[in-house]
């Protein structure tokens, strides 16, 4: 309900093209960093039109029983890979929605690799190790950065004008573990702090 | 308290085991009851650890079982991706496998999968689940209380929680009732508001409410006591935790006293009936045992008591204890008593001399005899005298004379073997004849008797002579008692020698009222003063002229109730009551005015008046008598025995030498029946010797009697006195004494005693034949 007028507003501010840099800074309650935030920006509120392409690979390894990264942003469609560095085989998979893939038993240094259509969360995990788990936000936008170990997500080169922006993470603790930010417009470099709640326990 | 020593014996042992049992009952039971509170404490709680063990395992169990499906990654897979048929049919699958009561899914998003959302408070449900990671607890669905545990279903994030549930049921309790070595009552309350709930209700669950409630309060770990109107019980409240925290629940074990004491009831009863069958024997025993005591004790009561009555008091105690000494003592005391007593009854009824039954003992056997008495039945009683006894005892000394008693005691017993024989006096001996009526036939026959009762006794070598006079009285029962009846019977032997008898019966008139000598002494004042005494003269002849020339006064008294009464019966009366010199005086009175009157008729006679020996020496009656004659001008002769003088002679001698200077002449009567007359004739001044009768009356048959009479006449002209002679009865006698000598004589040969009116006449006649010869004088006197 909230979104019809954030909408109006950037249709109201389309058309001047300056590009700038937001920078958002994830904060807890306590106000610590919290790393591994997903901030999303929707110029216009519009998912970006056309392939997107971000500067980090597509791949998530698992690495000393645990998924690295943690977190990755892809795109919608995008291919990712999935390479065993552990010694012991694997069995990775994912019941998210439109995302759901199985990756059964695959040794050291095999690769598999999976596309993600849906927009949305892939969670993928390890049928053998419970203890692993990760997640692949699939976005619609090529304005989505990844907080730092400093809290600290740098979104590159977003237009002035009225945007939607979010914050997401696998553990926060809101509907689809995701939250709108307060701003509603950028002009020029801008700085943002997220403040976000956690589930315990990471859960 | 008690007036029975055993029954205080028994009540005092009985109450001290009472006692002693109660305290023993009541300490074991105290015992008995901490021991079993103690061991339902540790039982108690050894059963909550149990139960905490016990609640873990499940615990686990459920938890296993939620953590295999949880992590079963078919079962994820269907609930990652919503599928929910495949989900409830995994969860209906794995709750039959496991047993389980309940079995649901909640998703992350507040779905419910398993379980019918309208029973369980599904947000309650969920941020107690989203709370705490794993969550466990009781919770309550549908109602009851379940322990709820709950697995994250990881895919790999959070999806849901599985639920496992297992219901806090009677079933469960009763399960977890039967671990417990004891059989306590296990319930799960939970708070409904304020107060604790539980779904196995009983009578007491308010009470037991609040228990939990005060248990919960305090977060006490220890066993509470709960009383109810069911009885005690221990409780013992173990918090649960709960899924939420926040509807707090309790497990409560509960364990009633009784259960616990009832182990021991059987000991309880034993220790009662021991008891009851101990109290019993110890009255029992001690009943005996006091019986045993008290008896002996009781006898010699009773014994005492008998003994205090004069009764045979004898206690048969055998036995060797004090009460066994204390009834020999007694024993022997009481035999000391009776033999005493028996020594004293004999004493008391026995003459010591002679060994015959004293006057008491014939009392008392008069009195037995009377009350044996038929109607008109007489005991009779003999008084056996014997005879001038002072003299025999004299002669034979006091032994000898004692001898002889017994003797003749002993010939009464050889006549009258039934008879009774005693002794009442020295010389008087009394037989209790078998005879049950006295007569005038009797007397013959006693005797009879008395001849052979008479016969001479021997003494050592002597043979002694006994004269014995008896007396017979009787009287029926109630007439008379003992005493009177013996009385008589002496009496009746004085009658007896009185008038010189063998035998005589009590003679009750001429003996008079003995009861009323006082009052006829009383009556004899009174007949002084209203003149029935009066005076009958007997005249004394003048042998020498042949005249009448005086009389001899004899008081007579004509009793207004009986009579005319002899001067025997009152004069000597008079002389023991001291009221002779009343009845002296009043003689002397009338002789006076008798003599006046005569005189007044010409008839000048000097009158003889006896004088009591009592009243010899008594010097005022003799002054006054002397004043009161010669006031008259009367002319009298003072007759006085010679014993009269014997008992104060200085006085009397003086008196009677008073009365020669005042001329009244003194004449010596009875003179002969006395002793020692011969000294007294030479002391006494006295103008004439009257001869006793004794000798007059046999002096025609007796030749010794005329001696001694016509040797006394002139002894007594010797001596200057005149002589009368007395009993004078027959004209040869008259004539005897005529030609003795004598000077006067008496008797019915001349006149008998006569009133004033008979005497005049009498001297008128005697007048006129004075004229004629004395020859024709004499003739008329006849």
């Amino acid at each position: 309900m909230k979104i019809a007028p954030i909408l109006f507003a950037v249709a109201m501010l389309a058309g001047s093209a300056q590009a700038a840099d937001l920078t958002v800074a994830v904060r807890g309650p306590d106000g610590k960093p919290i790393p591994d935030a997903v901030v999303t920006v929707y110029p216009n509120g519009q998912p970006t039109k056309g392939p997107i392409k971000f500067d980090w690979p597509y791949r998530v390894a698992q690495q000393n029983i645990q998924f690295t990264p943690f977190v990755l942003i892809v795109p919608a469609g995008a291919e990712v890979s999935f390479p065993n560095l552990d010694k012991v085989r694997h069995h990775v998979y994912s019941f998210s929605a439109g995302n759901k893939f199985e990756l059964k038993l695959y040794g050291h240094e095999e690769s598999r690799k999976v596309r993600l259509p849906a927009v949305g969360v892939a969670a993928i995990g390890c049928n053998i190790h419970d203890q692993m788990v990760g997640f692949i936000k699939v976005v619609d936008t090529a304005y989505a950065a990844k907080s730092d170990a400093n809290g600290v997500a740098v979104i590159h080169d977003l237009p002035d004008g009225p945007v939607v922006a979010k914050v997401w993470h696998p553990y926060l603790r809101a509907p689809k573990n995701e939250k709108t930010l307060a701003v509603a417009a950028v002009r020029g470099a801008a700085r943002e702090t997220a403040t976000i709640e956690l589930r315990p326990g990471g859960r | 308290m008690f007036r029975r020593l055993q029954t205080k014996l028994t009540v005092l042992y009985a109450g001290l085991f009472a006692l002693a049992l109660s305290l023993v009952a009541v300490s074991v039971y105290l015992t008995i009851a901490n021991n079993a509170q103690q061991q339902v404490r540790r039982e108690l709680t050894a059963t909550g650890t149990v139960f905490d063990s016990v609640w873990a395992l499940r615990t686990q169990r459920l938890r296993d079982g939620a953590d295999l499906l949880a992590r079963d990654f078919g079962f994820r897979a269907a609930v990652a991706t919503r599928d929910a048929p495949t989900v409830e049919s995994a969860v209906t699958n794995l709750r039959q496998r496991m047993g389980l009561d309940l079995a649901f899914l909640v998703g992350v998003d507040g779905d419910v999968v398993g379980v019918d959302p309208a029973k369980v408070d599904i947000d309650k449900l969920w941020s107690a689940l989203d709370h705490e990671e794993r969550a466990q607890g009781v919770f309550i669905v549908d109602g009851a209380p379940y322990q709820l545990i709950s697995a994250p279903v990881m895919s790999p994030n959070l999806t849901g929680w599985i639920v496992f549930g297992a219901r806090l049921d009677d079933r469960e309790m009763t399960a977890l009732e039967r671990l417990s070595a004891i059989r306590l009552d296990a319930q799960v309350f939970d708070r409904r508001g304020e107060t604790w709930v539980t779904t196995d209700k009983t009578a007491d669950t308010g009470a037991l409410g609040a228990v939990v409630a005060t248990a919960m309060r305090q977060a006490t770990a220890e066993p509470a006591r709960l009383r109810t109107a069911t009885g005690d019980s221990l409780v013992l409240v173990k918090r649960l935790m709960t899924l939420d925290g926040q509807t707090p629940a309790a497990l409560v074990l509960r364990y009633p006293m009784a259960l616990a004491l009832a182990p021991y009831q059987p000991l309880m009863a034993a220790v009662i009936i021991a008891g009851l069958i101990g109290a019993a024997l110890v009255v029992a025993a001690s009943w005996a045992l006091s019986r045993d005591i008290a008896r002996p004790i009781t006898a010699l009561e009773a014994a005492a008591r008998r003994l205090r009555h004069g009764e045979a008091a004898h206690v048969d105690v055998r036995s060797s204890d004090e009460i066994g000494r204390l009834s020999d003592s007694f024993n022997l005391m009481a035999a000391e008593i009776r033999e005493r007593e028996v020594r004293i009854t004999e004493l008391a009824l026995r003459d010591a001399e002679t060994g015959l039954p004293n006057h008491l003992a014939m009392e008392r056997e008069i009195e037995a005899r009377m009350a044996r008495l038929a109607p008109g039945q007489q005991v009779v009683v003999a008084a056996l005298g014997l005879d001038r006894f002072t003299v025999l005892r004299s002669a034979i000394g006091y032994a000898l004379f004692t001898q002889l008693v017994r003797e003749i005691g002993a010939r009464i017993q050889v006549l009258d073997p039934e008879a009774v024989v005693g002794r009442l006096t020295t010389s008087t001996l009394c037989v209790i004849s078998r005879l049950t009526a006295l007569t005038d036939e009797v007397v013959p026959v006693v005797e009879r008797a008395l001849v052979d009762l008479a016969a001479p006794v021997r003494l050592g070598n002597e043979l002694v002579d006994v004269h014995m006079s008896n007396g017979l009285a009787a009287a029926e029962a109630g007439s008379l008692d003992a005493p009177r009846l013996i009385e008589q019977a002496m009496i009746a032997l004085d009658q007896a020698r009185a008038c010189g008898r063998k035998v005589a019966i009590f003679d009750p008139v001429a003996y008079g009222d003995p009861a009323g000598n006082l009052s006829l002494m009383s009556e004899m004042l009174q007949g002084v003063a209203t003149g029935a005494l009066f005076l009958h003269h007997q005249p004394k002849l003048d042998l020498r002229t042949g005249a009448i020339t005086g009389v001899e006064a004899l008081v007579r008294w004509n009793h207004p109730a009986r009579g005319l009464l002899r001067p025997d019966l009152f004069v000597g009366m008079a002389e023991e009551t001291g009221h002779i010199r009343a009845l002296t005086d009043c003689v002397i009175d009338r002789a006076i005015l008798d003599q006046r009157a005569l005189r007044d008729l010409g008839h000048d006679l000097t009158i003889s008046i006896n004088i009591s020996g009592r009243l010899i020496d008594d010097a005022e009656f003799a002054d006054r008598a002397i004043e009161k004659i010669a006031a008259s001008g009367a002319r009298f002769c003072f007759e006085i025995t010679e014993t009269a003088v014997i008992g104060n002679p200085d006085v009397a001698l003086g008196v009677l030498a008073k009365l020669n200077a005042a001329g009244i002449p003194v004449s010596i009567d009875d003179y002969g029946s006395g002793l020692s007359s011969l000294a007294y004739l030479k002391q006494i001044n006295a103008d004439e010797l009257k001869i006793d009768k004794a000798f007059v009356l046999s002096l025609e048959n007796d030749a010794k009697d005329a001696l001694l009479v016509k040797s006394t006449i002139d002894l007594a002209h010797s001596l200057g006195l005149k002589v009368t002679a007395e009993g004078v009865e027959s004209r040869e006698a008259l004539a005897m004494l005529q030609m003795m000598g004598c000077d006067l004589a008496q008797g019915y040969h001349i006149a008998k005693p006569m009133a004033l009116e008979a005497l005049v006449a009498f001297l008128g006649e005697q007048r006129l034949a004075e004229t004629s010869a004395p020859a024709k004088a004499r003739r008329r006197a006849r």
